[in-house]
């Protein structure tokens, strides 16, 4: 087995966290049930590692394997990557009928075309989502196992999610294959970026739960009613309703896709007092916003109701799932361009 | 210390509050149960007094209040919000129905598959200015800005019609190929290949006869995103197999094309049980 592979195994495996290396292998499938059940997990990691890349030189892996087990860990642990999504346009009218083979074929030939020096694998998984893995090299050098990159599509949409960890050169060779293989005509990147890649899909595929109207009342959620000592009265009752309502409104019941920040670039005049003629050239006060958070769409649901801010919240924030996007651009009022949200 | 002694005041002082409330609630509840027997001995007294009156013969000119009921101002409201109830269950039962709100129309499409109740689907359009989708929770694989395209500035009716009809057609194959995977997981071999419109399927199946077993491999294409059958069944056995099992082939492919997949499944086994 080569000296690479089996090194790049060997990482691998060392990135799994100790419960759940048995799962990974048996998902990958490559070794055997027998060969899985004689691996000592009570070793250190290192030895356990040792002892896959053992096993699989038995079964003479190759680097098609090892990249399978690299695709595996990255779709088992997504959110240790950055994800950008990019959307795809067409302008034809015809019914699409997605062939994965036919898919894989087209992408392969287009990037390989443009340059050889590339490891690209597939997988297919149930829900419809096909990950790329591409490891890069250069027109002179073999593929670099290590700097990779990763392409999640799901079949029939115009969203792709990559995660480009290194040589954004490469970045427009990926897209022209991706739009090629799928058969649209244009790519372009949204703002919208996360860790979180399930959350992405939700946005975009419009997963994520939405306050919709209808007669047909959906189940009613029983409200549990703690033990409220009666002498204690709520002075804001309504007020704690109205917030209640409107913010069920606005982020509906479920929750929130995750995100973490959301940045504003201010490119809007600085307003003050004409007396105090702070910027004698009248230009826009450059600024940038930026709202961090473990999960930020939650943090902004609950500021209402903890008191913090009034309800209902800015459109700038709310927004966000609905335009799909955490990166926005405020210019002035009177400016009207594509692509930019105009400040209220 | 001293925080802990308040902390202990405080139990103390919730708990009897809480017994407190109780014995006011079990209070009022005698009261309350109390007033209605009284109600109900008044009521007894009346009736028994009615009866004798009846019985002497006299009829009072009020009795006829008692005997007809006049349906009250209260029952008349909760039939009509009955029979509303029902009317609206009716049109979500329908397919599509639809909630005036504050700046337009909020519609439901709700999907069906023989007589299976699917995954329902929003659409909150505005009608002002123009009419446009404000937002929807319709999947991304489903050509909605296509449909909305053709019909929903001339007829909304028909464009309701035909985002109803892809919907419909598109839940029905998922419903197919997962009650494919599901109940005829024995005679498939690898993995089923689909889509996200599940519009195109590939597959390989075993049929039993004649004590041996037979791979064939389906290719079914769904040109029509409004059918939810294929427009297109491509069937094919291994290149050595016998000459009967071409026949064979066109048979099932015409099958795919007539039934619905899981139900083509079931006709297979049929024809098997019959061989043997």
């Amino acid at each position: 087995m080569d000296e690479v592979v089996a090194e790049y195994i060997r990482r691998t495996v060392l990135k799994i966290p100790r419960d759940e290396i048995l799962a990974v292998l048996r998902q990958w499938g490559f070794l055997s049930d027998t060969q899985l059940g004689a691996i000592n997990l009570r070793q250190t990691k290192e030895s356990i590692s040792q002892e896959v890349v053992q096993l699989c030189e038995e079964n003479s892996a190759d680097l098609k394997q090892a990249a399978i087990l690299d695709i595996i860990y990255n779709n088992i642990y997504p959110n240790k990557r950055m994800w950008s999504v990019y959307q795809m346009k067409k302008t034809g009218e015809e019914t699409d009928l997605f062939d994965f083979s036919n898919f894989k074929k087209k992408f392969k030939g287009r990037l390989q075309s443009a340059l050889k020096n590339v490891t690209i694998s597939f997988r297919e998984y149930e829900d419809n989502a096909i990950w790329i893995r591409i490891a890069w090299g250069t027109p002179y050098t073999k593929p670099n196992q290590y700097k990779t990159s990763y392409v999640v599509y799901h079949s029939q949409t115009p969203y792709v999610f990559i995660s480009v960890s290194v040589l954004k050169s490469n970045l427009p060779l990926l897209c022209q294959a991706l739009v090629v293989a799928s058969n649209y005509h244009d790519i372009r990147e949204m703002e919208l970026r996360s860790h979180c890649l399930n959350s992405l899909k939700d946005i975009v595929f419009k997963r994520y739960s939405q306050n919709f109207q209808t007669h047909y009342p959906k189940q009613q959620k029983n409200v549990p009613t703690e033990n409220v000592d009666v002498r204690i009265i709520q002075e804001d009752k309504s007020e704690k309703e109205r917030i209640q309502r409107v913010n069920q409104e606005v982020f509906g019941d479920g929750p929130q896709p995750k995100l973490e920040f959301a940045q504003y670039k201010l490119e809007t005049m600085f307003k003050s007092d004409p007396n105090m003629d702070v910027l004698e050239r009248r230009e826009p006060f450059r600024c940038l916003v930026k709202f961090s958070s473990p999960d930020l769409l939650e943090s902004l649901k609950s500021l209402a109701p903890a008191g913090m801010a009034d309800a209902p919240l800015s459109p700038l924030l709310t927004c966000i799932p609905q335009k799909a996007r955490n990166y926005f651009k405020i210019r002035e009022r009177k400016d009207v361009l594509p692509g930019s949200f105009v400040s209220p | 210390g001293v925080l802990a002694h308040l902390e202990r005041l405080e139990a103390q002082a919730r708990e009897s509050a809480l017994k407190q409330e109780e014995k006011e609630q079990q209070e009022q509840k005698l009261a309350g149960l109390k007033a209605r027997v009284q109600e109900l001995r008044a009521r007894r007294d009346e009736l028994r007094a009615k009866l004798e009156r009846q019985q002497k013969g006299i009829l009072e000119k009020e009795g006829v209040e008692t005997d007809a009921e006049q349906p009250s101002a209260r029952a008349v409201l909760e039939w009509k919000i009955r029979s509303m109830k029902d009317l609206l269950q009716l049109f979500y039962l329908t397919g599509i129905s639809g909630k005036l709100t504050k700046r337009g129309v909020c519609f439901c499409i709700s999907t069906a598959y023989e007589g299976t109740y699917l995954h329902s689907y929003y659409l909150d359009v505005l009608t002002k200015p123009e009419v446009q989708i404000q937002r929807h929770s319709v999947p991304t694989f489903i050509p909605l800005e296509q449909i909305a395209r053709k019909h929903l500035q001339t007829d909304i009716r028909r464009f309701l019609a035909v985002l109803s009809d892809h919907l419909n057609a598109y839940a029905g194959r998922r419903y197919q190929a997962d009650q494919l995977q599901e109940r005829f997981s024995d005679r498939l071999e690898g993995t089923l290949q689909r889509n996200s419109l599940c519009n195109l399927l590939v597959f390989h199946y075993n049929i039993s006869g004649h004590s041996r077993s037979f791979l064939f491999s389906a290719k079914l294409l769904y040109s029509d995103l409004c059918c939810s059958l294929p427009t297109e069944a491509i069937v094919s056995c291994t290149p050595n197999a016998p000459g009967e099992l071409a026949e064979m082939a066109a048979a099932h492919s015409e099958t795919f094309r007539r039934l619905a997949l899981h139900k083509a499944f079931d006709s297979f086994s049929k024809a098997e049980v019959t061989q043997d």
